[in-house]
C-alpha cells in the first residue's frame, strides 16, 4: 500500500496575539495513512487534531517537520485538487442554497457546468438534503450543514477525504449516516482520514487509529492491536429478588471490584484472577441465580483514557 | 491561466451575490437618490444656479457614498470570510490565496461599479428631468469618481488583509481623507522651515494614493482651473488618471496578496 498522508515530526508553534507567548500546538506528530484505509485521529480537546488537519490543508503554516498529501509536500494545490475536506463545525455562505454551494465548489475544482449540475443533484440526494434543495443554508440545522459540508467534500470525486470531527453535534441517526458514508467511500476505494473523540464510532469503522495527546502521537495502529487482548476481569450478572436481604447484597458486593444494583439484578465486576466459580457457588447459596458471566476485555476507550491519564503531569 | 481566471470568477461571482444581499447598500442607494432630489430643491432656491447645484450635489453624492461603500465592502467582505470561518472550506480547495484576494476584489469592484452606475443613472435621470444639459464633463467626472471608488476599495482590501475591520476602516478612511487633499498638504509641507518635515511629508505623500486626481473639478490643471460646469479635463487626462488608479490598485492588491499568503487560519 502507498501512503496518501505522510506526516513526519510535524510541529506547529503559535505566538499569542498580544503577549507574543509561544504556544506549542504540535510537538512532533508522525503517522501515515495508507491508500484505501479509514484512519481515525483521536485525541481529547486541545490535543492538536484540528491544528494537524489545518496544517495538512494548508490553512496554517508548518513550523517544523514535514507533511505530504498524495505524494506532494504540503501545501500543495495539486494535492488539494484530489482531496475533499470537511472543516470542523462547517460554516458556509448562509445566503446560498446547497445546490449553489456545490456549484461554487465545483467551479473551484474547474468542473464543467454539466458536471457541476449532475454532481450537485446526485450528492444532494446522497446526503439526504433533497427536501431542502431550494432552502438557504441559513435555515439549515447543524446536522443539515454537516451533510452539506460532506457533499461539498465529495464534489470532486476525491481520492482522499479529510473530515474534521464529522460526527460532532449529530444525533445517533446522523452519526450512523456519516459512518455509513465513510464506509461507502472506503468501499469505493477512497481513503478517509477523520478526527473524532466519539470512540465507539472510531472503533467500529477505522482500519487504523492514531491517538494524539498534547501535540504528540501516543499510539498508532489497528484498534485491535492497541488494546490488550487478555481478559481484564469478569462481569457476573445475577438475578436477585427485589426483597433480598441487604446483608446478602452486601456480602456479594464485597467480593467484587464494583457492584451495580438494578431492579431484580445485580451486576458484579471482578478483577482478573478472581475465582468466578467460587463467587457463583456463593451466590447460589444466597438464592441468587446466574444470568451471565462475561470476560471483560480492554476497549479503545480504556486505551484512550489510560493514555490521557498517563499524559497528565 | 484559464483555470485560474475561472476560480477567481467563481469567488467574484459569489462575492457579488453576497454583497447584493447587504441591505445597507440599498439604504445608501436611497440616500443618493435623496441627495439628488435635495439638489433639485436647493437648485430651485438658488436663482440661475439650479444646474450647477444639481451637478455638484449629484457628483459629490457619487464620490462620497461610493467611497464610503467601498470602505464598508472592502473591510467587511474579506475579513468576514475569516471571522465567519467560511474561508476554511474555500481555501482548502485548489485555489491560490492570491486568486482568492483578487477574486474577492473583483467581486467588490463589480458591486461598486453597479452601484456607481445606479448612482450615476439616478443623477442623470434627475438632471434630465430638470432639463440640465448633460455634458461630456459630467461623464468624465463620473468616470473619475468610479476610478476613485475602485482605488478606495483596494486600499480597504489591503488593510483588511492583516487588521481588524475597525482598524481597516479607520486606516482606509484616513488615507481617503489625506489622498483627497494631497496638493494642499504638499503646499503646506513645502512652506515648512524644518527640512525633516518637508522630507517626511514628501515620502508620506508618495505612499498615499493621490485621490485628488479623481476629484479635480475646481482645481488647476496645467495652469488653468478646470470645472465640471465649464472647461473640464480632456479624455486624455481621464485615461492618465485611470492608469494611475490602476497602478495603485495593482500595487495594493499585490501587497494584500503577499500578506494574505502568510496568514495562518487557526
Amino acid at each position: 500500500m502507498s501512503s496518501v498522508i505522510a506526516v513526519r515530526d510535524l510541529a506547529k508553534t503559535y505566538r499569542t496575539p498580544f503577549r507574543r507567548k509561544k504556544v506549542e500546538a504540535l510537538r512532533g506528530v508522525s503517522f501515515t495513512v495508507e491508500r484505501g484505509e479509514v484512519f481515525g485521529f483521536l485525541g481529547p480537546n486541545g490535543a492538536g487534531k484540528t491544528t494537524t488537519i489545518r496544517c495538512l490543508m494548508g490553512l496554517c503554516a508548518i513550523t517544523g517537520g514535514s507533511a505530504e498529501i498524495l505524494g506532494a509536500p504540503v501545501p500543495s494545490r495539486a494535492a488539494r485538487q484530489r482531496l475533499g475536506f470537511l472543516p470542523e463545525q462547517p460554516y458556509f455562505y448562509d445566503y446560498l442554497t446547497v445546490g449553489e454551494l456545490l456549484d461554487l465548489g465545483g467551479r473551484l475544482f474547474g468542473l464543467s457546468r454539466a458536471d457541476r449540475k449532475r454532481k450537485a443533484d446526485a450528492l444532494i440526494d446522497r446526503v439526504g438534503l433533497g427536501h431542502a434543495r431550494s432552502q438557504a443554508l441559513k435555515k439549515f440545522s447543524k446536522g443539515m450543514l454537516q451533510r452539506a459540508g460532506l457533499a461539498l467534500a465529495l464534489v470532486n470525486d476525491p481520492e482522499l477525504i479529510v473530515l474534521d470531527e464529522p460526527m460532532s453535534g449529530l444525533d445517533p441517526i446522523g452519526r450512523k449516516e456519516v459512518r455509513d458514508l465513510i464506509l461507502e467511500q472506503r468501499d469505493a476505494g477512497r481513503s478517509v482520514f477523520f478526527s473524532s473523540h466519539i470512540l465507539s464510532d472510531v472503533e467500529s469503522i477505522c482500519d487504523r487509529v492514531a491517538i494524539c495527546i498534547g501535540g504528540i502521537i501516543k499510539d498508532v495502529g489497528r484498534p485491535r492491536d492497541l488494546v490488550d487482548a487478555t481478559p481484564h476481569g469478569t462481569e457476573v450478572l445475577l438475578r436477585l429478588a427485589d426483597d433480598a436481604p441487604v446483608a446478602v447484597v452486601e456480602a456479594l458486593s464485597a467480593r467484587a471490584q464494583t457492584a451495580r444494583r438494578s431492579p431484580g439484578q445485580l451486576l458484579l465486576t471482578l478483577p482478573a484472577g478472581t475465582d468466578v466459580d467460587e463467587l457463583v457457588a456463593f451466590a447460589r447459596e444466597q438464592d441468587a441465580r446466574l444470568i451471565a458471566v462475561t470476560p471483560r476485555h480492554e476497549t479503545l476507550e480504556d486505551v484512550f483514557l489510560r493514555r490521557v491519564e498517563d499524559a497528565k503531569p | 491561466m484559464t483555470a485560474s481566471i475561472g476560480r477567481m470568477w467563481a469567488i467574484a461571482l459569489n462575492t457579488f451575490r453576497e454583497a447584493a444581499r447587504i441591505r445597507v447598500l440599498y439604504g445608501i442607494l436611497i440616500l443618493v437618490v435623496g441627495a439628488n432630489l435635495l439638489a433639485i430643491v436647493l437648485g430651485e432656491m438658488s436663482i440661475s444656479q439650479s444646474a450647477r447645484v444639481a451637478r455638484d450635489i449629484g457628483l459629490a453624492g457619487i464620490s462620497l457614498f461610493g467611497a464610503l461603500t467601498a470602505i464598508y465592502l472592502g473591510v467587511a467582505l474579506l475579513y468576514g470570510e475569516i471571522q465567519r470561518r467560511t474561508i476554511y472550506a474555500i481555501i482548502s480547495k485548489p485555489l491560490a490565496r492570491w486568486e482568492f484576494v483578487v477574486g474577492k476584489y473583483a467581486g467588490m469592484a463589480l458591486v461598486l461599479s453597479a452601484l456607481v452606475g445606479l448612482f450615476a443613472g439616478a443623477m442623470l435621470a434627475l438632471l434630465g428631468l430638470q432639463d440640465v444639459a448633460i455634458t461630456a464633463a459630467v461623464g468624465q467626472a463620473i468616470a473619475l469618481a468610479w476610478m476613485e471608488v475602485l482605488v478606495v476599495a483596494a486600499t480597504a482590501v489591503f488593510f483588511s488583509s492583516f487588521s481588524s475591520p475597525f482598524l481597516s476602516g479607520i486606516f482606509t478612511l484616513a488615507l481617503w481623507a489625506i489622498g483627497r487633499v494631497t496638493p494642499e498638504l504638499r503646499a503646506a509641507a513645502s512652506q515648512s522651515e524644518a527640512a525633516w518635515i518637508r522630507s517626511t511629508a514628501k515620502v508620506a505623500l508618495n505612499i498615499v494614493p493621490d485621490l485628488h486626481l479623481f476629484s479635480i473639478s475646481g482645481s488647476a490643471v496645467d495652469g488653468s482651473v478646470v470645472s465640471v460646469h465649464g472647461s473640464f479635463v480632456s479624455w486624455g487626462y481621464v485615461s492618465v488618471a485611470a492608469a494611475h488608479g490602476a497602478l495603485w490598485i495593482a500595487a495594493l492588491l499585490v501587497a494584500a496578496c503577499a500578506i494574505f499568503r502568510k496568514r495562518d487560519f487557526v
